[in-house]
């Protein structure tokens, strides 16, 4: 449909799509087959339910089970990681293309550090070293335990468990800080990529260097970076697996959890696949809208 | 009053100031070390922190999401005992230990055995627990074994969970063998029942409860345990009062039974198999 749309070709079904078709069947069969017969193994799929929401068998009441709360922290990890990554981008962003040599040593110097060191040693660090100082001295965990209803209830609708805060809080600032070195070139790549005539054309009609970046420059910018910010964003929410490292309660650390406990190892991760491809196919989805929107905006 | 005689009353006054701010110090010195303690953190803040991670049945997720098994058992029996509550901080077993030291909880309570090279870091307590190795074997690749000895062979392939005393132990009885580590135990079972790795080493009763389940994939070439190891609660170092209180509370519940009661139910029995839906 779509094809037949953009090149004014119509698709139809040929020899070779079923020959091909036909043949990608078979070697899934035969894997298959190989496997069933060489992989000893139990299927059960009731395990991802029962872990996902729980039914109380006395009073009858559902719950959000394990699952369900690890779908909730990678939500909660993506959407506030996503936010602080974007802001720590831009600000660095134009940092990178500035005039003022101390402020593209700063952004440089971040970009570079950040980007040549392996994602678990910066996690292991800040974590252990920075932020077990830094917590305590703000005393965020003591005040949250004190915390009591509709502020508590904000608090663990928007971070989770009031218990494993610190460690949420770490690992999304790691997370942010990491994704955000990506987002800064992006950012950069974009406002470089935007035509010199450009910003001469703001000079000339006498607008601040601070206004044609706003008004000019970052509205062509960001349309252009919305495809690879998209990207990055998609990593950015693979990559929060890792801080299950360091104690923050995610699909990934919630789905480990659950396999060791009922030894159903197959069915928790093909679930824990499908519920990543999920969140992250439909940001892609949110990225090609997104994109033409803004596309036609421009024209 | 002549210089001598001076001289020597300030001398002794000195020394006797000195002496005094000394016992001072001394006294100073004991006050911190009690009130630095964390028993004296988790009595103020009314909260104790544990540092976690999951081995069957050590501590497990039961099916409503809740955190059962012995080690959990016995936690929770300490903070009522302290009357204080409790939180869990599940850790990956890698880095329990640095999260200890960087006072991300207050004590491990996680089936954690004591080895010179752990107690080099951290201080352990009296041990709650002990257990010892067994191995599940593949039935197709390697049947018929009947001793750890003979699993002492370049063609074997021996699986054990990283930063275990199962990977010392394959080291030790198995030093020709090809070790392969994994990071979650069911994987490495799954890959003996598989026949990828030959046999894997566990403590028990995780490899008696495997075979049990495998159909006659897998089964135990030795009955009785080897390379035992005892099990405490691992604290920072430097906090002794910390460690007399646990060892304290670790023999009274000894001594009246609750301990090895625990110990029976979760090791010996069977009727919390279906709070984790293994079936």
């Amino acid at each position: 449909m779509r094809a037949s749309r953009g090149r004014g070709k119509t698709l139809r079904w040929g020899w070779l799509d079923v020959v091909l078709l036909g043949l990608i069947v078979l070697v899934g069969l035969y894997l298959w087959r190989r496997a069933a017969a060489e992989v000893f193994y139990r299927w059960d799929w009731s395990v991802v339910p029962e872990y996902l929401v729980y039914q109380n068998p006395e009073t009858g009441d559902w719950r959000a089970n394990l699952l369900m709360h690890g779908i909730y922290a990678t939500l909660r990890l993506a959407f506030w990681g996503t936010l602080i990554a974007l802001i720590i981008g831009v600000v660095m962003g134009c940092c990178r293309v500035s005039r003022n040599l101390f402020l593209r040593l700063v952004s440089r110097t971040y970009v570079e550090a950040t980007r040549n060191i392996p994602p678990l040693v910066i996690i292991f660090v800040v974590y252990f070293f920075v932020s077990s100082q830094i917590m305590p001295l703000l005393g965020i965990a003591d005040w949250v335990r004190h915390t009591e209803g509709a502020l508590r209830t904000v608090i663990e609708v928007s971070f989770g468990p009031t218990a494993l805060i610190e460690n949420f809080l770490s690992g999304l600032l790691v997370l942010a800080a990491f994704e955000a070195a990506y987002f800064t070139e992006i950012i950069r790549a974009g406002i470089q990529s935007v035509e010199k005539g450009q910003w001469e054309a703001g000079d000339s009609i006498g607008l601040s260097r601070f206004k044609v970046m706003r008004y000019v420059i970052m509205p062509q910018a960001i349309q252009r970076t919305i495809p690879p910010l998209a990207g990055q964003l998609i990593s950015l929410v693979k990559d929060s697996s890792m801080v299950s490292l360091i104690s923050v309660q995610d699909l990934t650390y919630s789905g480990t959890q659950v396999a060791i406990s009922t030894r159903k190892i197959f069915e928790i991760w093909i679930f824990i696949a499908v519920v990543y491809f999920v969140i992250c196919f439909s940001l892609s989805l949110v990225s090609r809208w997104l994109e033409r929107r803004m596309g036609r905006g421009l024209q | 009053m002549n210089t001598t005689k001076r001289t020597l009353i300030s001398l002794i006054a000195g020394v006797m100031l000195f002496g005094m701010t000394g016992a001072a110090w001394a006294q100073d010195t004991v006050n911190k070390l009690a009130s630095e303690s964390v028993i004296e953190t988790i009595k103020q803040r009314g909260v104790m922190r544990i540092g976690l991670d999951f081995f069957v049945p050590w501590a497990m997720r039961a099916k409503n999401g809740d955190f059962v098994g012995f080690e959990i058992d016995v936690a929770t029996k300490v903070a009522e005992d302290m009357g204080v509550e409790i939180e869990f901080v599940p850790t990956a077993w890698d880095g329990i230990i640095p999260a200890l030291l960087s006072g991300k909880f207050d004590v491990v309570i996680a089936g954690m055995s004591v080895t010179p090279q752990r107690h080099l870091r951290i201080n352990f307590t009296d041990p709650y627990a002990s257990s010892g190795m067994l191995i599940a074997a593949n039935s197709k690749t390697v049947p018929g074994l009947t001793r750890v000895s003979d699993f002492n062979n370049p063609n074997i392939t021996i699986g054990a969970k990283r930063g275990t005393t199962g990977v010392d132990s394959v080291m030790k009885q198995a030093p020709l063998a090809k070790l392969r580590q994994y990071d979650e135990e069911v994987v490495g079972m799954q890959d003996a029942i598989n026949g990828t790795i030959d046999a894997y080493f566990s403590s028990s009763p995780v490899p008696e409860r495997a075979v049990a389940s495998s159909e006659g994939r897998l089964y135990l070439p030795v009955q009785e345990t080897f390379d035992g190891s005892i099990e405490s609660f691992a604290v920072r170092k430097g906090d002794p009062d910390a460690i007399l209180f646990f060892n304290n509370w670790i023999r009274l519940r000894r001594h009246d039974g609750w301990l090895q009661e625990r110990h029976h139910y979760w090791f010996v029995g069977n009727d919390w198999a279906d709070q984790v839906d293994v079936k």
